[in-house]
């Protein structure tokens, strides 16, 4: 039982490092937004930068298709990364009232019936989808896109990889949680054992408490200042 | 009906069913979804092969989507607001600037609410946020408690309608008109129900002012040069980074898209100069929108593939019939949909039901002709978006199971009980079925200003 949480931990640290990773994409994608307007707009009064290296070569085009690689990267790793920060939305209305171990139950099943048959049917043409675009080395529509369609392509089979790895993981946890020895419950219960509504209370009351605390700090600043 | 025809039907009854089980949505709608074209190719009604189209449909519909990308990009604005504490110092500013109002400290929530309607829009944050951050305070200042519980459940769940909101977002991608043009209709909306709460919020602070206290005169700076100091450092920036966003689109400048880069971009360089930027705020940033996108996104592919299914089993078709077949006309068709959302509202966030519903219903929606109500047919479908938006707020707060009702009692002070939560929402909720008539007899109220500030 103990191996099996072992395996669950290892493919759930691999998961949440690549959506960690992944979740840095925020920067280079706000930042490439900025640069299209303000060149857009730069270029707008300087009609001269059209004949610039940038113009000819990057333009307009290119940074816009890059906005939304980088958004459909960015979604579609953070998926299975949300799963295992237990940050997909349930209704709580029935689960609230259940016992931990129907919860677990009903993780237990849904990671094998609907996960799983999901990323399965996704992988099978999913990877077929990403394979076609390689092959037939398949470019932007645009004259000024982007080549090489297969990377933004393959990132929809990675998704339901790294979704069907976090729920093995979830699932593996969950085994142990309901056959596993009692000492290994804490280990294993975080999604059945948690009151999400008393942790996001307990995080934001944390987070006004830092600010209030930093506010009195500048006000007795202020009081003993001449 | 034949077995054929009621199969689609049954698909909705089983996604109902297993959501219940408080499984994550996206997951349910994947694999109901899924489950049903498995046990079609079964009956001979779907080929296993028809799923080739499915990555298309993802790609083509979520992926390499331009519009899609401002919702990334709005919620790190918003995360980037929250987690830099923007929204505390704008409390705070706007307490002192109210305090000599009758129930300023009401109306400056109110004012929060519409201003940072901004933050990232999932009803469960904002109200969880808006209730720790207010509604301690204003028990302690002596407010009724319905009259404090009431103001900050309706301004929490503002945030859907007035823009930038990614609601709008969704649903004009989903409707296929322009995110602009339904920025600008939701904004003469969305500021009449705000205009609507803080009159009726200034009403019971005069009738009755013990309802509503003001704040002791000694709290905040003493001196008018010290509160300009405050203002200008705490109230005009983050005002102005949303006036800029806005006026970007409306001004016809930019796309929703570039306007929210934009405004992620300003709202860090506001973090850095109060500075509140550290390597651990801009991680911590990127992580909590990436969940926030991640489990936004995940509902869009399950709702891809359920929908994708419906279709195939020849849904669609199935549910025009059934409409048609009741011959209720477009009104009776309008209000119909209105209920049916009302009645989700109470058990489901915004994401799920736009994400599920809209899809299933655009095209009759798209069919609707009210004549001489609304002369220009495309305008049907911004006005028909917004009559939703607002019904969907409502329904949020409409007791005994609005959603936000239900948040709000999770993590508000034992002392405050389900009751006065309930007395105090029956004001506002009375305020929003005016505005939703209103909308509703009036269409000019959201086609007006679109029409005279983009054409």
């Amino acid at each position: 039982m103990l191996s099996l949480l072992k395996i669950s931990d290892a493919l759930s640290a691999f998961v949440v490092a690549i959506g960690r990773l992944a979740s840095w994409l925020f920067v280079p994608l706000a930042a490439i937004i900025m640069i299209d307007v303000v060149w857009r707009v730069w270029v707008g009064s300087n009609p001269a930068l059209t004949s610039s290296w940038f113009h000819r070569n990057i333009g307009s085009t290119k940074l816009q298709e890059m906005e939304w690689h980088l958004h459909a990267a960015l979604f579609l790793l953070a998926i299975g990364f949300t799963y295992l920060k237990d940050g997909h939305v349930r209704v709580e209305i029935v689960r609230e009232r259940m016992r931990p171990r129907l919860r677990a139950w009903i993780e237990l099943l849904g990671c094998l019936l609907f996960v799983l048959t999901y990323c399965y049917i996704l992988l099978d043409f999913g990877i077929d989808f990403a394979q076609r675009s390689y092959r037939t080395n398949e470019i932007s529509n645009a004259m000024t896109g982007l080549s090489e369609r297969w990377i933004i392509k393959s990132m929809l089979p990675l998704c339901f990889v790294l979704l069907a790895l976090s729920a093995i993981s979830v699932a593996l946890r969950h085994l142990v949680y309901l056959f596993g020895p009692p000492e290994l419950r804490r280990r294993s219960g975080q999604f059945v054992e948690v009151d999400h509504l008393a942790e996001m209370k307990q995080e934001t009351e944390e987070e006004i408490a830092a600010y209030q605390a930093a506010l009195r700090k500048n006000e007795t600043g202020r009081a003993k200042g001449p | 009906m034949t077995f054929l025809e009621i199969l689609p039907l049954l698909m909705f009854g089983t996604l109902a069913l297993f959501i219940f089980t408080g499984y994550p949505v996206a997951f349910v709608l994947g694999g109901v979804g899924l489950g049903f074209a498995l046990f079609g190719d079964l009956i001979g009604e779907f080929r296993y092969m028809q799923f080739f189209s499915l990555p298309l449909r993802i790609y083509g519909g979520t992926m390499e989507n331009m519009v899609l990308v401002a919702i990334p990009m709005f919620i790190f604005m918003g995360t980037m607001l929250e987690k830099s504490r923007v929204a505390e110092d704008l409390l705070y500013t706007l307490q002192i600037l109210t305090r000599r109002l009758p129930g300023g400290l009401a109306l400056s929530v109110t004012i929060m609410g519409t201003i940072l309607a901004a933050t990232t829009g999932i009803i469960g944050a904002s109200v969880v946020l808006m209730t720790l951050m207010a509604l301690p305070v204003m028990i302690q200042r002596g407010y009724s408690i319905p009259l404090a519980t009431g103001t900050i459940a309706a301004s929490g769940t503002l945030g859907i309608l007035i823009p930038p909101s990614i609601m709008l977002v969704i649903m004009a991608d989903l409707l296929s008109i322009s995110v602009g043009d339904l920025f600008v209709g939701a904004v003469i909306p969305g500021f009449m129900l705000s205009g609507f709460y803080l009159l009726y919020i200034l009403g019971i602070g005069l009738v009755r002012p013990a309802a509503a206290p003001p704040l002791p005169a000694d709290v905040g700076p003493d001196s008018h040069g010290e509160l300009a100091i405050l203002v200008i450092r705490s109230f005009i920036p983050p005002v102005l980074l949303i006036v800029f966003v806005l006026g970007s689109i409306f001004g016809g400048f930019a796309t929703p898209t570039e306007a929210a880069g934009v405004g992620a971009v300003g709202a860090t360089l506001l973090a850095l100069a109060n500075g509140r930027l550290t390597y651990r705020t801009l991680r911590e940033v990127c992580v909590r929108s990436a969940v926030t996108g991640g489990m936004l996104f995940g509902i869009f592919i399950g709702a891809t593939c359920f929908s994708f299914v419906f279709k195939s089993l020849h849904g669609d078709r199935t549910i025009i019939d059934l409409v048609q077949s009741i011959g209720l006309g477009p009104w009776g068709v309008l209000i119909a949909l209105m209920a049916l959302v009302f009645v989700l509202g109470f058990f489901f966030d915004w994401i799920e039901i736009t994400l599920i519903v809209l899809p299933v219903f655009a095209p009759i929606v798209a069919l609707l002709d009210f004549g001489a109500h609304i002369p220009v047919r495309t305008d049907v479908l911004y006005w028909f978006a917004i009559l939703l938006a607002v019904n969907l707020q409502t329904s949020f707060l409409t007791p005994p199971f609005g959603f936000a009702l239900f948040y709000m009692k999770g993590v508000a002070p034992p002392e405050v009980r389900i009751q006065d939560i309930y007395r105090g929402i029956v004001p506002f909720v009375l305020l929003q079925l005016i505005g939703l008539g209103l909308v509703m007899a009036f269409p000019e109220l959201t086609l007006w200003l679109p029409r005279v500030l983009l054409n």
